[in-house]
C-alpha cells in the first residue's frame, strides 16, 4: 500500500477503535462539565450577558487550554506507541505491509480528530449557553471559530509532541505529566522570551481578546488568570509556530518508530 | 483407593495454619514491586527533597518586588510553632509529591491485577477481600507514612535536639499526636483515592492519568467556580484545600478557608465511602463477561 | 529447493542476554517445526524473521529480501504471536477486517476473505461475539485466522497450538497441514514435542539460543552416532533372544520389560542387528508380537542433544 492509503486506512481503523472505548466515554464525561457549569452559570448569571462573557474567556477557557486539551492529548498522544507496546498489539500492525510512519500518523491522526471532536461539543454546547442571549451577533460566531481554532492548534501540537515522547519514552506519561502540567503551567509566567519556550504561550497569542497592557487584565476589570503576565506572540507567527511544532514532532515520532525496536516486557 | 506414589507425590494430611495477618504478603510484594521500577526509586528519593532553591532564587531576582512581603516578614518565618509543622504537612508541594509517588509506584496495585486476571489467583488462597483491600492499603501506607509521618516526628525530634531541652514539648505536647493524626488521615484518603482509581481501569498507564488528573482537575474546578461564585465554599471541591483544611483543623491553626473544617472532613470521608462501594464491587474471584 | 527463509549468522543480545547465538539455516517450502524449549530463542528468531526486531548481527531473509523496514515483504507473509492479546473490545469479525484494511482490499474483497478465513477456523457462528468472551481455544482460532485471511505464501505461526484442547489442536494441525498441501511454506513452533512431531518430519531443533540440528527426524537420529539406538523386541521368550545375542559385541546393553515379554536392546548398528534378528527369530522358533524404536523419536532425540 502507498503511504497516504496506508495513512487513511490506518486512521479508520483507530478512529473505529478509539471511539469503542470506554476511556473514550470517560474523557468525553470530562468534557461535558464545562457545559453543566454554563447552565450553572446562566442560571446564576441569568441577564448578565457581559459578566457571562467574561466568565467565559476568562475562567472556562482556563480548564479547556490548560487543563482539557493537555490532559487528553497526553492520553491519547502517548497511547500512539504506548498503548500498543503495553498491550502488545504492536506485533498486529508491524507485520502488515504498510510503512511504520504511517501507523503514527493514521493513528495521531484518528485520536486527534477523536479529541477535537470532544473539544468542539464541549465548547460549543458550553460557549452558546453562556452566550445565549447573544446569538443574533455574528462576532459572537466569529470569536466561536477563533476558540475552536485555538484549541484546535492545541490539540494537534500537544498531540504530536507527546506521541513523540511516548514513541522515544518508555514512561512517557510521567515526564509529559511533568511538562503539561509542570513546564507549561510554571514557564509561560516568566519573563521575556522564557515564556517562548511553551505551547501555551502561542495559544494565548491567539486567543480573541488581549490585556489593554502587559501584566494587566483580560475582557475588563478582574482576574485575568489567563492572560496573566502574557507577552503575546503575533498571530502569524505562533501560527506558524505550532504547525512546526506539530510537523516537527510527529516527523520525529515516525522517524524513532521506524528506527527503534519495541520489545514487550515480560 | 489408588494413590499416587510416582515421582515422590503423597497427598499431604496435615492441617492448615493460619496465617496470622493474610494481607502481609500482598504488601510486601506490592512494595518490592513499587520499588523494582527504576525510576521510581528517583521519585521517591526525590520526595524527600525540598523544593530547587536556586532557581526560586533566580525567580525571585526577576520578581522582587512580588516577594519583597515574604522578606520583610522573614523573622516570622522562621519561628518554630505548630504552624510551622502544619506548614510542612499541608503544603501542596508535598501532597503533589505524593500523588507523584502513588501514582507511579501503587497506580497498578488493582489495575495489574485485574490486567493479568489475577484476582483468581489471590481468592484461590485463604485470602479474604478485605485480607486483600488490606494488603494493598498497607502498600500505600507505607510510602504515605513514610513522607509524611517519619519526617513529621523526626522533625519534632530534632527540634528537641537542637534546643537541648523538652521546653517545645512541654509547650505543644499534643503536637507528636497531631503529626500522626493528620498522617493518619492522608494515609487514609490516599489509600482509598488510589485504590479506586486503580480499580477502574486495567491500564496502569490510565490509571496515572486518572489519578494525576483527577487531582489537578479538583484544583481548576476550584479555580473556576470560585471565579465565578466567589465563596469559599467552593474550596470543597478541590482535594488539596480541603486537605489543607483538615490540616490546619487538626493543627489547631486558622483555617484557610472561611467554612467550618467539618465539611472538607464530609467531602474526604465521602470519596472514602465511594470507594469502599467501588471496590466492594469491583473486586471479585469471578470476572463476568456479558 | 530454493531457501524460502535464509538466516546468516544472525545473532541477537537484549542487553547482556544473548537471545540467538550465531544461527545459520535455510528454510525450505512444507512445513518446518521449530522445536526447543521456553527460552530457547524461538519467538526471537520467528520476531526476527517477521521484522519485528532487527539483527545485532548477520542477516535475514525472507524470498530474498530483508523483512526490517520492508513492508512489501508483509503481502506474502502471516504472523501469528504468541501473546494471548487483542485490541479491547472488537469482535472476531471486527477483528479480522479490521487487520485485513492494511493490504489494500476494497470493502466486499474484505468481506469475504475475513468470512472465508473465520470459516475455516470454524467461528462464523461467533464472529459477531466480543473477542473477550471467547474461550482460549477461540481465541487462538481467531489469531490464526487473522494470520491467514489474506492467503499468504509464507506463515509464521509461534506456538499456534498452545492452550488449546485436544479437538482443537487436531482441527489446528489439520488446518496447518491443508495449508501445506496448498503450496505453502508453514514455520511453526513449539516446545511440546509430540505436537511437532504431529505436524511435520522436519524439525529446526534450536536451545539457548543455537541451534542444535535440522532436517528430518530420522536422519538426525542417523546422525547421533555415538548415541546407541534402543530396539524394544515383545516376544514369546525374550531371554531364549536374549539368550541369542549375549555373545553380539555391537550389542551394548540388553534389558527385560516389566511385562516379562520384551527385550530392550541398545546398539549402534541397528542394521545389522535387525538382520540378524530375523535369523534368530526363524532359527529359535520364537514368535515376535512386536519391534520398535523407543529412541527414534523427537523426544529422545532432542534430550541427546541438549545432553539432559
Amino acid at each position: 500500500m502507498t503511504g497516504v492509503s496506508a495513512v487513511r486506512q490506518v486512521f479508520g481503523f483507530f478512529s473505529f477503535l478509539g471511539r469503542k472505548t470506554g476511556k473514550t466515554r470517560a474523557f468525553a464525561i470530562l468534557g461535558l462539565i464545562p457545559v453543566a457549569l454554563a447552565v450553572v452559570v446562566r442560571i446564576v448569571l441569568h441577564g448578565r450577558s457581559g459578566l457571562m462573557a467574561a466568565v467565559f474567556t476568562e475562567i472556562l477557557m482556563v480548564f479547556f487550554l490548560q487543563f482539557y486539551i493537555v490532559i487528553l492529548a497526553l492520553f491519547y498522544g502517548t497511547s500512539v506507541t504506548a498503548e500498543e507496546v503495553e498491550n502488545r498489539t504492536l506485533s498486529y500492525l508491524i507485520t502488515r505491509p504498510i510503512p511504520k510512519p504511517a501507523i503514527v500518523l493514521g493513528k495521531s491522526a484518528a485520536y486527534a480528530v477523536l479529541m477535537f471532536a470532544m473539544v468542539g461539543v464541549s465548547l460549543a454546547l458550553s460557549y452558546f449557553i453562556m452566550n445565549a442571549a447573544r446569538l443574533s451577533d455574528p462576532d459572537l460566531y466569529a470569536t466561536f471559530f477563533r476558540y475552536l481554532g485555538v484549541l484546535g492548534l492545541g490539540v494537534l501540537a500537544y498531540t504530536a509532541f507527546f506521541t513523540f515522547l511516548g514513541a522515544v519514552l518508555k514512561r512517557a506519561i510521567i515526564v509529559g505529566m511533568v511538562f503539561g502540567f509542570g513546564w507549561e503551567n510554571v514557564i509561560q509566567y516568566f519573563p521575556g522570551s522564557t515564556q517562548k519556550l511553551s505551547i501555551v504561550h502561542y495559544l494565548k497569542s491567539l486567543l480573541p481578546y488581549h490585556p489593554p497592557s502587559v501584566g494587566g487584565g483580560g475582557g475588563g476589570r478582574g482576574v485575568a488568570l489567563l492572560l496573566f503576565r502574557l507577552e503575546p506572540t503575533a498571530p502569524l507567527a505562533a501560527i506558524l509556530i505550532l504547525a512546526v511544532v506539530t510537523a516537527g514532532f510527529l516527523a520525529l515520532a515516525c522517524w524513532v518508530f521506524r528506527m527503534k525496536e519495541y520489545l514487550y516486557e515480560e | 483407593m489408588a494413590t499416587v506414589r510416582e515421582k515422590g507425590y503423597t497427598h499431604w494430611d496435615g492441617k492448615l495454619g493460619e496465617r496470622r495477618f493474610p494481607w502481609w504478603p500482598i504488601t510486601r510484594t506490592g512494595i518490592l514491586l513499587a520499588f523494582r521500577k527504576k525510576r521510581f526509586k528517583f521519585i521517591f528519593a526525590g520526595a524527600f527533597i525540598p523544593s530547587i532553591v536556586f532557581l526560586v532564587g533566580l525567580y525571585i531576582s526577576e520578581r522582587l518586588d512580588d516577594f519583597k512581603a515574604i522578606i520583610q516578614g522573614s523573622d516570622r518565618l522562621l519561628n518554630i510553632d505548630p504552624k510551622y509543622f502544619a506548614t510542612y504537612l499541608t503544603g501542596d508541594w508535598l501532597f503533589f509529591l505524593i500523588v507523584l509517588v502513588l501514582a507511579y509506584g501503587a497506580g497498578g496495585l488493582i489495575a495489574d491485577d485485574l490486567k493479568h486476571n489475577s484476582l483468581q489467583l489471590y481468592f484461590s488462597r485463604p485470602l479474604g477481600k478485605k485480607d486483600y483491600l488490606i494488603g494493598k492499603m498497607s502498600v500505600i501506607a507505607f510510602f504515605v507514612l513514610i513522607l509524611t509521618a517519619l519526617p513529621g516526628l523526626l522533625l519534632v525530634v530534632f527540634k528537641l535536639v537542637f534546643a537541648g531541652s523538652f521546653k517545645f514539648f512541654l509547650q505543644y505536647p499534643w503536637l507528636p499526636l497531631s503529626v500522626l493524626g493528620f498522617s493518619a488521615l492522608l494515609t487514609v484518603f490516599f489509600a482509598f483515592y488510589v485504590l479506586l482509581l486503580s480499580a477502574l481501569s486495567k491500564n496502569s498507564r490510565y490509571v496515572f492519568v486518572l489519578t494525576f488528573g483527577t487531582y489537578i482537575f479538583s484544583t481548576v474546578l476550584y479555580g473556576i467556580l470560585n471565579g465565578i461564585f466567589r465563596t469559599p465554599y467552593m474550596a470543597l471541591f478541590s482535594i488539596p484545600a480541603n486537605l489543607r483544611q483538615a490540616g490546619a483543623f487538626i493543627f489547631g491553626q486558622k483555617l484557610p478557608f472561611a467554612f467550618p473544617a467539618v465539611w472538607s472532613f464530609a467531602v474526604l470521608a465521602g470519596i472514602c465511602v465511594l470507594a469502599a462501594a467501588v471496590l466492594n464491587r469491583k473486586i471479585r474471584s469471578v470476572e463476568v463477561i456479558k | 529447493m530454493t531457501a524460502v527463509i535464509a538466516a546468516s549468522n544472525l545473532s541477537k543480545w537484549y542487553g547482556n542476554v544473548l537471545g540467538l547465538n550465531d544461527v545459520s539455516l535455510e528454510i525450505e517450502e512444507g512445513i518446518t517445526g521449530l522445536l526447543g524449549p521456553n527460552g530457547a530463542g524461538k519467538s526471537t528468531f520467528m520476531k526476527l524473521i517477521t521484522g519485528q526486531m532487527k539483527p545485532a548481527i548477520g542477516s535475514v531473509t525472507v524470498r530474498g529480501r530483508k523483512a526490517w523496514n520492508d513492508p512489501g515483504v508483509y503481502q506474502g507473509i502471516g504472523f501469528c504471536p504468541e501473546q494471548d492479546v487483542f485490541y479491547e473490545d472488537v469482535t472476531g469479525w471486527e477483528f479480522v477486517t479490521g487487520l485485513l484494511r492494511f493490504y489494500g482490499y476494497s470493502r466486499t474483497e474484505i468481506r469475504e476473505r475475513a468470512a472465508r478465513a473465520l470459516d475455516v477456523v470454524d467461528l462464523t457462528a461467533d464472529k459477531d461475539r466480543l473477542i473477550r468472551g471467547y474461550s482460549r481455544g477461540m481465541r487462538q482460532r481467531v489469531k490464526f485466522a487473522q494470520a491467514v485471511a489474506h492467503d499468504p505464501d509464507i506463515l509464521i505461526l509461534d506456538e499456534p497450538l498452545s492452550g488449546l484442547d485436544p479437538l482443537g489442536k487436531r482441527k489446528l494441525i489439520k488446518l496447518i497441514k491443508d495449508f501445506k498441501r496448498q503450496g505453502r511454506t508453514v514455520l511453526v513452533s513449539s516446545h511440546v514435542l509430540p505436537e511437532i512431531e504431529a505436524l511435520t518430519s522436519r524439525v529446526v531443533l534450536i536451545h539457548q539460543g543455537k541451534i542444535l540440528a535440522q532436517g528430518d527426524i530420522p536422519f538426525i537420529r542417523e546422525l547421533i552416532e555415538a548415541h546407541p539406538h534402543q530396539i524394544s523386541v515383545r516376544s514369546s521368550d525374550p531371554r531364549a533372544l536374549a539368550a541369542r545375542f549375549v555373545g553380539d559385541k555391537s550389542i551394548q546393553k540388553m534389558t527385560f520389560g516389566a511385562d516379562g515379554r520384551t527385550l530392550v536392546v541398545e546398539t549402534h548398528k541397528r542394521d545389522a542387528f535387525f538382520s540378524r534378528l530375523t535369523g534368530v527369530v526363524l532359527e529359535a522358533g520364537i514368535a515376535v508380537e512386536e519391534i520398535s524404536s523407543p529412541d527414534d523419536n523427537l523426544q529422545a532425540v532432542f534430550e541427546y542433544l541438549v545432553g539432559k
